[in-house]
């Protein structure tokens, strides 16, 4: 009764825009330094930043368990420099590494956020790996995604894998980690994501609650947070930012899932890390190329942080960007009420290609899982269509079919039933509804190529990704005729690893406005900001890296203020 | 083998939970998850239903082959998976305490088999014992319902 009452009191005491409010007449329900919105990599990686600079940290999560996006994920940071690949005796150096990204980000991002992040970067790494249960590896037979660009690493890679950690050491929240269905609790190096898998392994880490990739990152970054006393609310989701008559954020309306309305105040800054919106139509329309019909992440990230950041006036960047995925589906798998898209495979192998509708090939298959996407929305201005937007279709061969772990079917098993497949390829082309006589056509072609053991239309068997972990693409790796029936058909639809657009946010972490001014209390991380080495994902890892930097950042310059003299409580 | 056995006293005469159990169609819809079942013969069914593995759902399709009815106390059946790698059994046993009273016991297990046999074996841990006491749970929930309309 006391909470409804004062909700109506403050709506009436809204002064001009309706997120400004008479701060006096608040009664806040907790008082804190730093509020983190989210949980997962770069949200955590705020709070112990903020809290080992001596703020009272409080995380506020809006689902039921912790962990976020990151924990759904390989949990994978990129990080040029780190101290974990000079010990595995890799050469790196700054001015590679930011030639790197330029070249990457096309002109889209800002020099000096691609500076901080590889400078500061491989720091924070270091910090974390002395002062916190934080662990990587270098998984040394993950190579680079571009490694055959001029621009690349050659030798080695940036990404760092997770150290398998005992998720006993954070006592009852380890029931509330999220759970990953898309990764086994392998390491990267062990094979979580490339197939490979020892399964007896798998069996003994479920067993004894090892656990690898996101949920480890997620767990080891907690249990930081508990040993510096962070204290974390789930089901509990911001809502809305308070902002005092000066524009500066001084907490945040909270709404438990059994709608009570708290209101928290946090003295010295507000941080947004609470994902990105591939789950709110409404936004993905307003701001997409495309909609995203499969996001292979967790249903909470629906834009909360967005549009609050919107509402205090953020300036925003790369809206229409995200990191994509071509997804596939196997529908007897459900995550939280979805069909559970999943990272599928087969794509990269030999005997199969991807067609649009026509039956065509209009795209290098084995191209990373980012870029990939990205030719689906090619527009044909004659026929005033997308000719290649998903779902597309992978075509493929019994031979890939015995070879291959594709999506959930084994290699030996029978098809199942949700699986297309027909005796030929005409029949396979009308039962799935693309043009017979573009895709007989098209896989002639591609037989012929196969035989000449070059694809001078899109090049396969020449990039790293398509053969990532066996010596990259080559004509025996990649190259080989869909000739052996029965033929199968398997639709990919565009998915994502979650958004990259969001408000724009400075070298602190801070959101800055559309002149460019932080906005004062209110910093970002993750997919919930805009990510400042703009729309590129340089290799595994590409997410996660520059959230926990920016997301470190921000929590250190947050606790690092004075408490805000303008804040009247 | 995850395996799960689940035990509980029912307030009826042996042969009104027989007199219910004995017809699959009757408690088919009470299995954790149901989807459809079709019976194919007096000893064979197939059943679809979606399996709460906790962190996801899955969709499985499975042949039961009864073994024996033994009325009015037993029903012993083996089961396949149809769309998966999987195979086990159960039963359901039903024992007089007095002419008012029932001890049933309920048990099922599973084994996945393939390559990703110890892993889904692991998962399944949990999931089979669960199961088997909640189907055992509803079919006597029924049980009462109906009885008491009566």
């Amino acid at each position: 009764m006391i909470i409804k009452l004062m909700i109506v009191t403050l709506s009436k005491e809204r002064k001009g825009d309706d997120f400004l409010f008479d701060t006096g007449s608040i009664q806040w329900d907790k008082e804190v330094d730093v509020i983190v919105l989210g949980s997962g990599g770069a949200a955590l990686t705020a709070a112990v930043a903020a809290a080992e600079n001596g703020a009272n940290v409080l995380v506020l999560e809006k689902t039921h368990q912790i962990g976020g996006t990151t924990a759904y994920s390989g949990g994978v940071p990129w990080i040029p420099l780190n101290h974990y690949m000079k010990e595995a005796g890799f050469e790196d150096n700054r001015e590679d590494a930011i030639t790197f990204i330029k070249r990457l980000s096309l002109g889209r991002a800002d020099d000096h956020m691609i500076e901080t992040f590889v400078d500061k970067g491989h720091e924070i790494i270091k910090f974390l790996h002395d002062n916190t249960p934080v662990k990587f590896t270098t998984p040394l037979s993950y190579p680079e995604y571009y490694k055959r660009m001029d621009e690349a690493l050659k030798n080695g890679t940036r990404s760092l894998d997770p150290a398998p950690f005992d998720l006993n050491e954070i006592g009852e929240w380890g029931a509330l980690l999220r759970q990953n269905p898309i990764f086994p609790p392998l390491t990267l190096e062990e094979g979580g994501a490339v197939g490979g898998i020892d399964f007896q392994l798998v069996a003994e880490r479920m067993q004894k609650n090892i656990v690898t990739m996101g949920r480890s990152l997620v767990a080891s970054l907690f249990k930081a947070c508990l040993d510096r006393g962070v204290e974390t609310l789930i089901e509990t989701a911001g809502k809305d930012l308070v902002i005092n008559n000066d524009g500066q954020v001084i907490g945040v309306v909270a709404e438990t899932k059994d709608g009570e309305i708290l209101h928290f105040a946090a003295s010295k800054g507000v941080i947004l890390a609470s994902g990105g919106f591939e789950w709110n139509k409404q936004l993905i329309k307003a701001f997409l190329k495309a909609e995203i019909t499969h996001p292979v992440t967790p249903p909470g990230n629906e834009g909360d942080a967005l549009m609050m950041a919107m509402k205090a006036g953020a300036a925003l960047a790369n809206m229409s960007e995200a990191w994509w995925y071509p997804a596939m589906v196997d529908p007897t798998f459900e995550y939280e009420d979805h069909v559970m898209a999943q990272l599928g495979s087969g794509r990269n192998g030999p005997n199969s290609i991807i067609v649009n509708k026509y039956g065509r090939r209009f795209v290098h298959e084995g191209t990373t899982y980012n870029d990939m996407p990205r030719s689906f929305f090619n527009f044909d201005p004659v026929k005033m269509e997308f000719p290649n937007e998903a779902p597309v279709w992978l075509i493929f061969d019994q031979q890939l079919k015995d070879s291959q772990l594709i999506i959930t079917m084994m290699p030996g098993d029978p098809a199942p039933e949700w699986v297309d497949q027909a005796d030929s390829i005409r029949a396979l082309a009308e039962k799935i509804g693309v043009d017979p006589d573009g895709l007989e056509d098209e896989i002639r072609k591609w037989n012929e190529y196969c035989e000449q053991g070059e694809d001078p239309d899109f090049h396969r068997g020449t990039i790293q990704f398509e053969a990532l972990t066996t010596g990259g693409g080559s004509p025996e790796n990649n190259l080989g005729k869909i000739e052996k029936g029965p033929f199968y058909a398997l639709p990919i639809y565009l998915g994502a690893l979650g958004t990259n657009g969001g408000p724009k946010i400075n070298e602190n972490g801070q959101v800055v406005d559309f002149k460019g001014e932080p906005i004062k209390g209110l910093y970002a991380a993750g997919n919930a900001s805009a990510n400042p080495l703009g729309p590129i994902y340089p290799s595994a890892g590409g997410t996660i890296g520059p959230a926990m930097v920016f997301g470190f950042l921000a929590g250190q310059h947050a606790a690092n203020l004075a408490e805000q003299p303008a804040v009247n409580y | 083998m995850p395996q799960g056995t689940h035990i509980v006293e029912v307030p009826l005469n042996i042969n009104t939970i027989w007199e219910f159990v004995h017809d699959m169609n009757n408690w088919a819809p009470l299995v954790p998850g149901y989807i459809n079942h079709e019976i194919l013969s007096e000893s064979q069914s197939t059943w679809a239903f979606k399996g709460d593995l906790g962190f996801m759902k899955k969709t499985v399709k499975l042949k039961i082959d009864i073994k024996e009815w033994n009325e009015p106390k037993e029903v012993i059946f083996d089961l396949s998976g149809l769309s998966d790698n999987f195979n086990g059994g159960g039963y359901f046993l039903a024992e007089p305490i007095d002419e008012e009273h029932t001890k049933m016991t309920g048990h099922l297990d599973i084994t996945a088999g393939g390559m990703m046999g110890a892993m889904v074996n692991q998962i399944l841990t949990n999931f089979v014992p669960e199961t088997a006491q909640e189907l055992t749970d509803n079919i006597v929930k029924k049980l009462l319902e109906i009885n008491l309309v009566k």
